[in-house]
């Protein structure tokens, strides 16, 4: 591996031009495998400011845009410091032009942020949950508290396709509008079933089919207590809702913003 | 930090898939994580338009088309359309039997097709978002 040029970021690329690729924001003492390797199979190296360390690689800035090798090596590097230690992912395709600029730019100015980060990551783990409408079941239960809605159903429904669209539209206006007010309801009460068990959340947008997606960080010693509760919900709302949880996963949404600004 | 594939002992009401396509990853990674301005950015292009894609919710015509559709081909009879306190009710009487099949398995059906054996593809070419032709019921799932 070559040495990283230190260029201004003005400087269009040159074929043969090194950069360094950022993986994640790390306590300073932390030391990543030997056997971690990164994009195109680069060793991963360490540039500490003080407190903290990014993790990065050297990469050539001339080079296949987005490969999904790439987003594989990303994921597989971010998830094993994870599981050494707190860690802060950087957006995925950052690329600094040296170590000096990335000292600059990030690592100086952020240093005491991103060590607060760091902390409140300590010992956490994210959850991404999302809940699901079983169709049919709550479109019948729209259907069966409305009389607005179970009248333009009975005049819609026998006709054919493209008859009818006026009416059609007010139904799937109505239909819409009743599955978002029902969402909001679900979302709180699963959000009110969990979040007792959870240290930070965030709220993604949601759908009418999707009444609730959010990003959980939990603490690792309760995850157990916090999955159990979870597979209870589910089983209590799955006629009507699915409960899906991916995790644990490194903290990909709370690295900065409200997580911890608040 | 490897994700599990299974749930722990329990009802398994609880889906808990392992993020395995790209699709699973985008969900997770993207516009996740610190932003470092003005940085060079690995380009991404196809893999945004089909994010972007992936991430519409859906609120417009088609919407309401669709749920009008899904209104009319419902079976009255056959669901009852009952509350969550109707349903607790029932599951505290007759114990939790029969277990759910078909969890939200569509859920990345729509975006992850066909990206399991491309390791090494550049993403940004034939990639292609899927068509508005093509929106069904499973769509907005995939956000």
């Amino acid at each position: 591996m070559t040495t990283p040029s230190h260029r201004g970021a003005e400087v269009a690329p040159d074929p043969g031009d090194r950069g360094l690729f950022v993986y994640a924001v790390v306590p300073s003492d932390l030391e990543p495998p030997e056997d971690l390797h990164g994009l195109d199979d680069a060793p991963l190296a360490l540039v500490r400011h003080g407190r903290i360390a990014a993790v990065v690689s050297d990469m050539a800035l001339v080079r296949p845009p987005g490969r999904r090798a790439d987003l594989t090596a990303y994921t597989q590097v971010v998830e094993t410091l994870a599981s050494a230690g707190p860690v802060a992912p950087v957006q995925f395709g950052a690329v600094a032009l040296g170590e000096e600029l990335l000292n600059e730019d990030l690592l100086a100015p952020a240093e005491n942020d991103l060590a607060a980060v760091l902390e409140t990551l300590r010992g956490r783990v994210q959850y991404n949950l999302r809940a699901s409408y079983v169709e049919d079941v709550v479109l019948a239960e729209v259907v069966s508290a409305d009389p607005t809605i179970r009248a333009l159903r009975e005049r819609t429904r026998l006709v054919p396709d493209d008859a009818a669209r006026a009416d059609k539209l007010r139904l799937g206006e109505l239909v819409t509008a009743a599955l978002e007010d029902k969402g909001a309801a679900d979302a709180g009460m699963v959000l009110d079933t969990v979040l007792p068990l959870v240290e930070e959340h965030v709220v993604r947008p949601s759908s009418p089919e999707n009444p609730l997606d959010v990003a959980l960080l939990v603490a690792e010693d309760r995850q157990d207590e916090f999955v159990d509760r979870l597979e209870e919900l589910a089983e209590v709302v799955h006629e009507r809702m699915r409960l899906r949880l991916v995790g644990p996963l490194p903290g990909y949404d709370f690295t900065g913003g409200t997580a911890w600004a608040s | 930090m490897t994700v599990q594939t299974s749930s722990r002992s329990g009802g398994g009401y609880l889906t808990r898939p392992a993020p395995s396509g790209l699709a699973d990853v985008l969900e997770i990674i993207l516009d996740k994580g610190i932003v470092i301005d003005a940085y060079v950015r690995v380009s991404l292009v196809g893999i945004e338009l089909l994010t972007i894609d992936a991430r519409i919710v859906i609120a417009s015509v088609d919407t309401y088309l669709r749920f009008a559709e899904a209104t009319n081909r419902l079976d009255l009879y056959e669901h009852g359309g009952k509350d969550l306190g109707e349903m607790v009710g029932d599951l505290q009487s007759s114990g939790a039997s029969g277990k759910v099949e078909g969890v939200v398995s569509g859920v990345k059906k729509a975006i992850g097709r066909g990206d399991e054996d491309d390791d090494d593809d550049d993403d940004s070419g034939e990639r292609r978002p899927r068509k508005k032709a093509t929106s069904s019921r499973r769509r907005a799932e995939s956000r």
